[in-house]
């Protein structure tokens, strides 16, 4: 009988006979990966309405559908890989303090209300502008989503601003934790030398910040092409620079980690130093490391340090942010599945390939990618992304 | 002139609240609902649990649910040199055999090859690992050799796998041999 | 025969007398399986511990190395008694083999269930310095890692120092498999749950040894009350002897004592 977690090989040395399986497989890298794009989109709309970055006005309200459509999906991969997901709910019933996993439910609904809150205040006055311009069930649907109100005075925007406001100011820190939580899960597991350290969970977020930039510059430059339209390459500008300045901190950081880990050389060193270069050694240092952290960097640096004519940024910004889209998903499968390709006996390794068919393989981790896509599209049909389709688009709301 | 709304301007902002607030006393009282009866009895998990690992089914025996039924077997046993060994490392665990009192199936004996096999965990001298409180290591097909009897002999030919050394002595004692005894 | 018949009765009688007399906390000894009864018992006096925990005795598990001779039997008889399903291991013997190089070798294939029948191929049996055999279980930690990381109450500790896994409720996230730092754990396939040997908990409740402690042919494997100055396992654990647990760095206490664990042994 094919067990709940994933046949490993062994590769090398002697591993314990129970770490012949990979527990947490492609779900589990997809999980993170799925989260820190929720937490980096959401930055980038926080840029917008708590900094006060004008150039990302065209996209602000994007990033914060965009991050729900994957938040609305963050869950799946988790039920998908629990032994019983009929108890998933026991994580909320009898959570244990001492559990750094039991705040995941708590985290992720408390962010998933200020999410929804925030994009439904956002919206409220194009919800009440289109319901009075459709019929039959969408009018039903904008009424709900306008939350039954038809008051778009000044003083009711203006209550609304402040509302939104606090929103996204408190959703910085929520968007953190989430993300940084996530870190934590696999940075307090003092037992696997890889995960164990302080500075995992930062990894993680700097790495979803970079991922949420990345992936809100594809999908905005592919939808705009799919409709025909001009990009803002203002904005698109804006965003690769502050691509490029998370980027950094993301690629300095992973790299001191190891660094560390190298220089201390404590008796995981030779643990380590066999699994990068070993198991490891070509999605680590050939695929994270040289064509995935290297060369976007290069490309990044190159896109800041000279302004570019608006071919080349047209050509280079979605190139970029796909190659950095690749290298958190890398950096979360060589952290995730990397950590347990070593054996806790401290003296072996296992390789590990996943299947295509399996419960936990290739083809459920793709379905559940392109869920959020699909997502994405029935949302865009009821929330106008893009000012110019927004019938209220001039008034000083979305500000 | 400023049109006229049906709702207030705050309207929207309380029923959220009205919302957020029937959503979390509906929360509260669910989770009170599926809390387990005895969770926190003891600590942070289910008391009954502890109930539940204790009455776990007790698969092997030991050697005294299987001797009652066996005399001979636990005389025999009991006078060798593996009176260490349980029965049911061998054959096999006893509730496979006897459920509520009743034979339910027969415990496999170990024959031919599969003996051999089985003896040897404990008694390959190649394996070099037995430590100071040493057993009797026998190095094959070399020990068939120097008792000269056939290559294809298995261990069971010569010894009554319960007591070990009982045909060889009494094999000794018929043959007049009685030198070797402290060897073994 | 007939002083085994009497033994039996002897603790049954006095069994049903307590139970009777209402000192036994009442859901505990409804659903005690036939038969559990009939075996004398190993642990003296366990039968007369009434409260839903072990009071009067603390328990300890030593493995000597020393005597260990690499037979399996404990693995045989712990998967009988769990039917562990193929590829996972409650417990299991490590073989290591030094050679004059000091090179170390340790391998377990099928976690020793099958026994040792060949020596290492690629270890020259002229270079063998040393072979000895390292049982692995359950180091039922003072400060466990698995239940800490449990995030729904599934894995808990209970007042006489069992790790224990509650079977319904736990969800499978295998959050426990990565913090074990011995690799204990594992997801049984069958249940769809956490794992892992509790020392045999259900046999000790009922006075029995653990399984694998019964069969030893060598008595490399002691499982004993500290409790009681006399038991075997306290003197070993206070007399001079080398006595150590695995990975003392990680924190985690272990009640599970190695005789004479060498240092190549992880």
């Amino acid at each position: 009988m094919r067990g709940l977690a994933e046949t490993a090989t062994a590769a090398a040395g002697y591993a314990f006979p129970n770490d012949l399986h990979i527990h947490w497989s492609l779900m589990i890298v997809l999980y993170p990966y799925i989260t820190g794009i929720v937490a980096g989109a959401f930055i980038v709309s926080s840029l917008y309405h708590v900094f006060k970055i004008k150039s990302l006005e065209p996209i602000a309200r994007f990033s914060l559908v965009f991050a729900f459509a994957f938040l609305a999906c963050a869950t799946l991969p988790l039920l998908n890989h629990l032994g019983h997901p009929e108890r998933a709910f026991n994580m909320m019933v009898t959570p244990s303090s001492t559990s750094a996993m039991a705040g995941f439910g708590f985290i992720y609904s408390a962010y998933a209300i200020v999410l929804i809150l925030e994009i439904l205040f956002i919206y409220r006055p194009t919800m009440v502008a289109l319901k009075d311009m459709s019929t039959g069930f969408m009018q039903k649907l904008y009424n709900v989503l306008a939350i039954g109100s038809d008051n778009v005075s000044p003083e009711s925007l203006a209550l609304d601003h402040k509302i939104i406001s606090f929103l996204a100011g408190i959703g910085i820190p929520m968007a953190c934790i989430l993300h940084g939580y996530v870190g934590f899960i696999f940075g307090g597991v003092k037992a696997n030398p890889l995960w164990a350290t302080p500075l995992m969970p930062v990894i993680f977020l700097l790495s979803a910040c970079v991922s949420g930039i990345a992936g809100i510059i594809v999908t905005y430059m592919i939808i705009m092409k799919v409709k025909g339209r001009e990009v803002d390459l203002e904005c698109i500008r804006t965003c690769i620079q502050y691509l490029w300045g998370f980027f950094i901190l993301d690629f300095v950081f992973e790299m001191l980690e190891l660094f560390s880990h190298a220089y201390m050389a404590t008796h995981h060193w030779e643990t380590l130093h066999e699994l990068y270069w070993g198991p490891l050694y070509v999605s680590f240092w050939i695929l994270q490391v040289l064509v995935f952290s290297v060369i976007p960097f290069l490309i990044l640096t190159w896109m800041n340090l000279f302004r570019l004519g608006d071919t080349l940024v047209r050509i280079f910004a979605p190139l970029v942010s796909l190659m950095i889209l690749f290298q958190v998903l890398l950096m979360r499968w060589n952290v995730v599945i990397g950590g347990q390709l070593m054996s806790k006996s401290e003296r072996g390794s296992v390789y590990f390939h996943p299947e295509w068919l399996e419960k936990e393989g290739i083809l459920p981790a793709l379905l559940i990618m392109v869920l959020p896509l699909v997502i994405l599209y029935v949302l865009s049909k009821i929330f106008p992304f893009w000012l110019e389709d927004d019938p209220v688009a001039s008034e000083p709301t979305a500000g | 002139m400023q049109p006229s709304y049906r709702s207030k301007y705050n309207t929207h902002v309380i029923r959220i609240i009205v919302i957020l607030v029937v959503l979390a006393i509906a929360g509260i009282g669910v989770r009170a609902m599926m809390i387990p009866e005895s969770f926190g009895r003891y600590g942070h998990y289910r008391g009954e649990a502890v109930v539940d690992e204790m009455n776990r089914e007790i698969r092997n025996g030991t050697n005294a649910s299987c001797l009652p039924c066996h005399p001979y077997i636990k005389e025999m046993h009991f006078s060798g040199i593996h009176k260490t060994v349980s029965c049911e490392f061998c054959h096999g665990p006893v509730a496979a055999h006897i459920q509520d009192g009743k034979v339910i199936d027969k415990l496999p004996k170990k024959q031919g090859e599969a003996i051999k096999t089985l003896c040897l965990r404990c008694h390959n001298q190649i394996i070099r690992a037995r430590p100071r409180e040493s057993i009797k290591m026998v190095e094959m097909p070399k020990h068939l050799e120097d008792k000269k009897v056939g290559i294809d002999h298995t261990c069971d030919q010569c010894h009554n796998v319960h007591a070990p050394l009982m045909w060889v002595k009494q094999a000794k004692a018929m043959m007049g041999v009685v030198e070797e005894e402290a060897k073994q | 025969m007939k002083d085994i018949q009497a033994e039996i009765n002897k603790g049954r009688r006095a069994f049903i007398k307590k139970v009777l007399e209402g000192t036994i906390a009442g859901s505990l000894l409804l659903v005690i399986p036939a038969g559990a009864m009939d075996i004398p018992e190993q642990i003296t006096g366990m039968r007369e511990e009434d409260g839903p925990f072990i009071k009067k005795k603390k328990f300890a598990f030593i493995v000597d190395i020393t005597r260990c001779i690499g037979c399996g039997s404990c693995c045989v008889a712990d998967k009988n008694e769990y039917n562990v399903p193929d590829g996972h291991y409650r417990t299991w013997v490590e073989r290591y083999v030094i050679d004059y190089d000091d090179n170390v070798y340790v391998d377990s294939p099928n976690g020793g269930l099958d026994g040792y029948q060949v020596p290492r191929e690629d270890v020259p049996e002229a270079n063998v310095r040393d072979t000895f055999f390292v049982p692995k279980l359950c180091n039922m930690c003072e400060k466990p890692s698995c239940v800490q990381v449990c995030p729904v109450g599934a894995t808990y500790q209970t007042d006489d120092g069992f790790v224990l896994i509650d079977q319904k409720r736990c969800v499978a996230c295998s959050y426990c498999v990565q913090a074990c730092p011995y690799s204990v754990r594992f997801i049984n396939p069958v249940t769809k749950t956490a794992d892992k040997c509790t020392w045999c908990y259900h046999r000790v409740r009922k006075g029995l040894l653990p399984a694998c402690v019964n069969v030893c042919p060598v008595q490399a494997r002691l499982f004993g009350d500290l409790n009681d100055r006399e038991s075997q396992v306290y003197r070993i654990l206070h007399e001079p002897h080398v006595i150590s647990v695995l990975k003392p760095g990680m924190g985690n206490k272990p009640s599970l004592h190695y005789v004479g664990l060498r240092r190549e042994v992880v």
